[in-house]
């Protein structure tokens, strides 16, 4: 039963037992059918007008805070791998496979972390799809929010000097609990957003009040740190603005801006208050 | 292009919470224009008449509450555009009536929220920043830490406050017979609250009798607009004593920001 010369195009066609032996054969070959940098599976997201987006068969289910590699029922992410030992899997199999599932650890890691790094990339620098909110985030997770929100709480708590629980607990809920408030805030004044889509974004945009925070806690001069601290929170300011702006009516569009730009400011002046 | 977001074939996501993507297809329709459906807040008496019905809509009473948890039973509170909620903020700080009038078919909650969480931020900012500006005085080398205890207190009091006063008032107010909104009433006293925002940025001045000359004069402004305002709720009866306990309670609000925030 070995399918050492033939490369199934349909994983459904086969058993389980075939496909790890597939994958062990194709250790051997070192076959890589797949591009350098591997494609994003389509999510659920804003759909715009002028680029066509179907939505996959498999639409992903949101997952809160679980790692996509744990849900087999994602093809789509399966055909995204990072190391070599894999086949090509054709995006729309409705088939299970067990890649993810079989896959070294380090391959789910190195994976997850290049989806953070791109969609960092894609948020807050300056790149040509900014302005393009289907497209900003079309992949968007929760790891690079998580990340960032508990780093800035770890940071925070660090640099003060008393209190130090405190400090985290007030950090992290207001990030938290904002993120979501703010969400719902867009959507009750009647814009277009998707939940989960916008919480990431608006994690992702902490980035640079993290390294804000960061530069803080190792320097000591107060004007120093506030003129870091004016920085990035423009930086941040900056990277969250089209996106929340898009998604409301233009005549609310500061009834939406306004909360976002409440919240980084009191973290930019809890960053430099704490010392 | 902002605009071809509102027609976009995602009118079902609209206020998706997952849980109740279903529900909110029959809203969408009537979201996107404005909405001409009545909404009745369950223990309130008035119902909510959009700008342009005539006033006596009432029996087009189509209760369109869905539920505490679906978010398309809050969406006619939030409908609201940059220029009116400044408007309304504006004659909030002057306490003259006509604000009972420019709530009266549309009472918003939009701007109670922000309100107040503006005024947590401004509290605890600004009553650290007076103790750190009071100890620089007194003792330059000093050590000044960050108090965060000010940002529970001040969420503590602040969100407390806006919404448990107007509750308590709405239920009293319904105890003597009278027809209260309840949703006007968080609306008001939330507008009623802008004062202290700018108020607290001139209490950042280390001088007390300086302080005590805004906070009386801010606790006056922000006390004689919820008098009122109330008054022109109750429209006269014998519940005199209500209207000056809730007076007195928003000047003693005003004396606590005072004495807690900035002494």
């Amino acid at each position: 039963m070995s399918h050492s010369d033939t490369i199934p195009l349909h994983p459904s066609s086969q058993s389980d037992i075939d496909e790890i032996e597939n994958l062990i054969n194709a250790d051997v070959h070192s076959v890589s059918v797949l591009p350098a940098r591997p494609p994003s599976p389509p999510r659920v997201s804003i759909p715009i007008s002028h680029s066509p987006s179907p939505l996959p068969p498999y639409q992903k289910v949101p997952p809160s805070a679980s790692p996509p590699p744990v849900v087999p029922a994602v093809p789509a992410a399966a055909a995204a791998p990072a190391g070599s030992s894999r086949i090509g899997i054709s995006s729309d199999a409705f088939g299970s496979p067990p890649d993810t599932l079989t896959e070294p650890v380090w391959d789910t890691v190195k994976r997850d972390l290049a989806r953070i790094v791109s969609n960092l990339k894609l948020v807050v620098f300056p790149n040509p799809y900014r302005e393009d909110p289907g497209r900003a985030l079309r992949d968007w997770d929760l790891w690079g929010p998580f990340f960032f929100i508990v780093f800035l709480g770890l940071t925070l708590s660090w640099s003060a000097s008393a209190k130090k629980s405190e400090v985290f607990a007030v950090a992290f809920a207001i990030l938290a609990a904002g993120a979501i408030i703010l969400t719902l805030n867009v959507l009750l004044l009647g814009g277009h957003i998707i939940f989960f889509q916008s919480l990431s974004l608006l994690g992702y945009c902490l980035f640079p009040l993290a390294i804000g925070a960061l530069i803080c806690m190792l320097e000591g001069n107060v004007i120093i740190k506030i003129v870091v601290v004016s920085i990035t929170l423009a930086w941040s300011c900056w990277a969250a603005y089209p996106f929340m702006s898009a998604a409301v009516n233009p005549r609310r569009k500061a009834l939406a801006l306004y909360p976002v730009f409440l919240m980084y400011i009191s973290v930019a002046f809890f960053i430099i208050a704490i010392d | 292009m902002e605009e071809g977001y509102t027609s976009l074939p995602t009118s079902h996501l609209l206020g998706s919470v997952p849980a109740v993507i279903a529900e909110e297809k029959p809203s969408a329709g009537a979201s996107q224009s404005l909405p001409a459906n009545l909404q009745v807040f369950p223990p309130g008496n008035g119902g909510y008449i959009p700008p342009e019905s005539p006033l006596g809509g009432e029996e087009q009473a189509a209760n369109n509450w869905k539920g505490f948890c679906s978010l398309s039973s809050y969406t006619p509170y939030f409908n609201v555009d940059t220029d009116v909620v400044v408007d309304r903020i504006i004659s909030s700080v002057y306490p003259m009536d006509e604000f009972s009038r420019k709530i009266d078919g549309s009472p918003d909650l939009y701007g109670p929220v922000w309100i107040s969480a503006t005024l947590v931020f401004m509290l605890a900012a600004l009553g650290n920043y007076g103790t750190y500006l009071i100890q620089k005085r007194s003792e330059p080398n000093g050590d000044w830490e960050f108090d965060v205890s000010y940002v529970d207190w001040a969420a503590c009091v602040v969100f407390g406050y806006a919404v448990a006063v107007p509750a308590a008032f709405y239920f009293l107010l319904q105890y003597f017979g009278l027809n209260a909104n309840l949703v006007r009433l968080w609306c008001m006293w939330g507008y009623s609250l802008f004062v202290f925002i700018p108020a607290s940025l001139f209490l950042v001045v280390p001088s007390e009798i300086f302080r005590w000359i805004i906070i009386i004069l801010a606790g006056s402004a922000s006390s004689w607009f919820v008098y009122l305002n109330l008054k022109v709720s109750t429209e006269g009866s014998d519940t005199r004593p209500l209207v000056v306990s809730a007076l007195v309670l928003q000047f003693a609000l005003a004396l606590f920001i005072k004495i807690f925030f900035f002494s």
